[in-house]
């Protein structure tokens, strides 16, 4: 039997290209374990000569990541608490009743997600300023991301809900149970896949966030690690190794979640997650 | 027999489509019946209304002598079987079975007992612990039962729960559905297009048509004599046959309006030079020699063995079943008669008997 080429030439075509996405963040991890010569070594070395992880807790120390990071979390963990708590709500609706104004709701919320950030923050900041919510910088960054991270939730989060057969809940509806009581008890057991994918991709997302939290946070001690990771970053920049240390204690948290939920993302990103 | 279902006067509208209109049926304590009818007539609305899951209109709708409207389902003590058999996914057959009984004041041990006495009337002990998605089609259908008949309740409601089963179980679990209710003294409600599946199951059967009831009886009364063009036409396998007809002119006999004008006698006199629509069922149609009443071309003979169908060449075609092996084939002759009394009138504009 004669296999056709072809599979095997798309499986190498998308092996070339994970490789390239993936270089930069093995670049990262590798640069940050270089000495300064090193990093500007022509031809340039793959593999340090002489790996040196000092570097992390010196960068940890003197940017003081511990601080930067706390915010990270605190804008991440209330930006995705924000967003389940009322998208899920929303996202309900929207799958269970049907009617124009149903629609017109689902045409608005799509155009939300079109709107990129660096367009919407100069009316927000003006919006923000007016109700005094700038002398909560880090409460308004959460409020204005899980404003942009809702709809991509309730957009998705809706399509879970509507694999849930209706008969679910009309059965327990028969069975005794109220109208909370069948969301609590049947429907949202068995749309928690779908949920909880998206809580931990906005979780990622927010914990990354990076244009609200440098316009609206000027306060150093409440900017995320995103914002204090560019205050590396000058036109003069030499300090490569310490940036690269930084964005890897940064980035290796999210990496690890990816990794080990990665295979449940997945299945729960294209099959609904249920059945 | 006391009611246990009464339903008066009952609309419900759907914006501007009318769903159901002035429906008036009482069901008795015990009894077990059937709405019948094609897709879209309404049957399954009447069905989730008396459940709490459609609100009425209008209307009066009193189960166990307590009014409905207004109550929602889990004040009714009606128990539902869907036609996707609605099993919770997420729980095992004991979880799916003993859902309701949490709501009823059960404690665990109460309701594990329950479950076993359940579990042992439709056969499920040895599934207790398995998930819906491990059973095979047969076995969600009886747990879908035993999730209803755990709690006991006033009326049981059925919404087409066969139509997923291949033809084989859906005969087997007929019989099973119908000698559950006889055992439980149940009054159930039993939703199906299959107007085979409401003769053989059910006391009473209600045949309904774009929410409205056409006709309500006993399964043989609406085969035997059905009030009109419509429910003559749906109950019966094969359907009947319609003719147009004039009365001849002694008023006793009936001349069909296909090849030839054969005259069938009538059982009755009528106005002569009327019109009228003939009724003819393919199995009263039976093949004479001697003294064929009408003589029809045949253009398909379909036989099981055990019957035969043959569907001729006429405008309109009839359709005749006869008992054993077709002694006929494609292209030659049936003789045919049919008695008098087997004859249906109907008038060929309201479609109502005669």
């Amino acid at each position: 039997m004669t296999r056709l080429p072809v599979p095997r030439l798309f499986l190498a075509l998308a092996m070339v290209l994970a490789a390239i996405y993936l270089f930069p963040l093995y670049w990262m991890y590798a640069t940050s374990l270089k000495g300064q010569s090193e990093i500007f070594a022509n031809p340039p070395t793959f593999w340090p000569r002489d790996p040196d992880p000092s570097i992390y807790p010196e960068t940890w120390e003197r940017r003081s990541m511990g601080r930067f990071l706390w915010n990270s979390l605190v804008i991440g963990t209330g930006v995705t608490a924000l967003t389940v708590l009322l998208g899920t709500g929303c996202a309900y609706v929207l799958a269970r009743y049907r009617s124009a104004w149903v629609d017109l709701g689902l045409f608005a919320i799509l155009m939300l997600q079109v709107l990129p950030a660096s367009v919407m923050i100069t009316p927000l900041y003006v919006g923000f300023n007016q109700l005094g919510l700038l002398s909560y910088p880090r409460t308004a960054v959460i409020l204005a991301a899980a404003g942009k991270a809702i709809p991509f939730y309730i957009v998705l989060v809706r399509a879970t809900f509507m694999n849930v057969p209706r008969e679910l809940e009309e059965a327990a509806l028969v069975d005794g149970n109220s109208r909370w009581g069948a969301f609590f008890f049947i429907v949202l057991p068995l749309a928690r896949n779908g949920i909880l994918v998206l809580a931990i991709l906005t979780f990622m997302q927010a914990f990354g966030e990076y244009i609200y939290a440098k316009s609206i946070i000027t306060t150093q001690a409440y900017q995320p690690a995103s914002v204090g990771l560019s205050g590396f970053l000058g036109p003069n920049s030499t300090d490569w190794n310490g940036i690269m240390a930084y964005a890897a204690i940064y980035v290796t948290p999210i990496v690890a979640i990816f990794v080990i939920l990665q295979r449940r993302i997945v299945a729960g990103l294209t099959s609904g997650a249920l059945k | 027999m006391t009611p246990q279902i009464e339903i008066a006067s009952v609309d419900k509208h759907y914006g501007a489509y009318h769903a159901l209109k002035d429906i008036n049926l009482t069901i008795p304590r015990g009894a077990f019946t059937a709405l019948v009818g094609p897709s879209g007539c309404g049957k399954s609305t009447l069905l989730r209304s008396i459940a709490g899951l459609e609100s009425i209109t209008s209307g009066n709708l009193r189960i166990a002598g307590t009014e409905m409207s207004g109550v929602p389902p889990r004040k009714r003590d009606v128990a539902m079987v869907f036609q996707s058999y609605a099993l919770y996914p997420h729980m095992n057959v004991l979880g799916n079975l003993t859902y309701s009984l949490r709501f009823k004041g059960f404690n665990k041990e109460q309701a594990r007992k329950k479950a076993d006495e359940v579990a042992q009337v439709i056969g499920l002990t040895e599934l207790l612990e398995r998930y819906p998605r491990e059973l095979s089609g047969g076995q969600r259908q009886r747990v879908a039962m035993g999730r209803a008949i755990i709690c006991e309740p006033k009326a049981f409601l059925f919404d087409e729960p066969l139509s997923n089963l291949d033809a084989a179980l859906r005969v087997h679990m007929r019989m099973e559905i119908r000698a559950l209710h006889d055992r439980l003294g149940a009054t159930s409600v039993y939703v199906t297009h299959d107007q085979v599946e409401a003769m053989t199951m059910a006391d009473h059967v209600v045949v309904m048509r774009a929410g409205v009831i056409e006709q309500q009886g006993a399964p043989l009364e609406l085969y035997d004599n059905p009030a009109n063009k419509f429910v003559a036409g749906f109950i019966g396998s094969p359907a009947m046959n319609f003719l147009d007809a004039t009365v001849a002119e002694d008023g006793r006999s009936a001349r069909l309006e296909i090849a030839g004008k054969p005259v069938l006698p009538l059982a009755r006199t009528l106005q002569p030079g009327r019109e009228v629509t003939v009724g003819l069922r393919p199995e009263h149609l039976r093949i004479d020699t001697a003294a064929p009443r009408l003589q029809v071309p045949v253009r398909v003979v379909e036989s099981t063995g055990s019957l035969t169908y043959s569907t001729t060449e006429t405008e309109p075609e009839l359709m005749i079943v006869e008992q054993g092996r077709g002694r006929y084939r494609a292209g030659e002759t049936l003789p045919l008669t049919i008695a008098p009394e087997d004859i249906h009138l109907f008038d060929p504009t309201s479609g109502t008997a005669l």
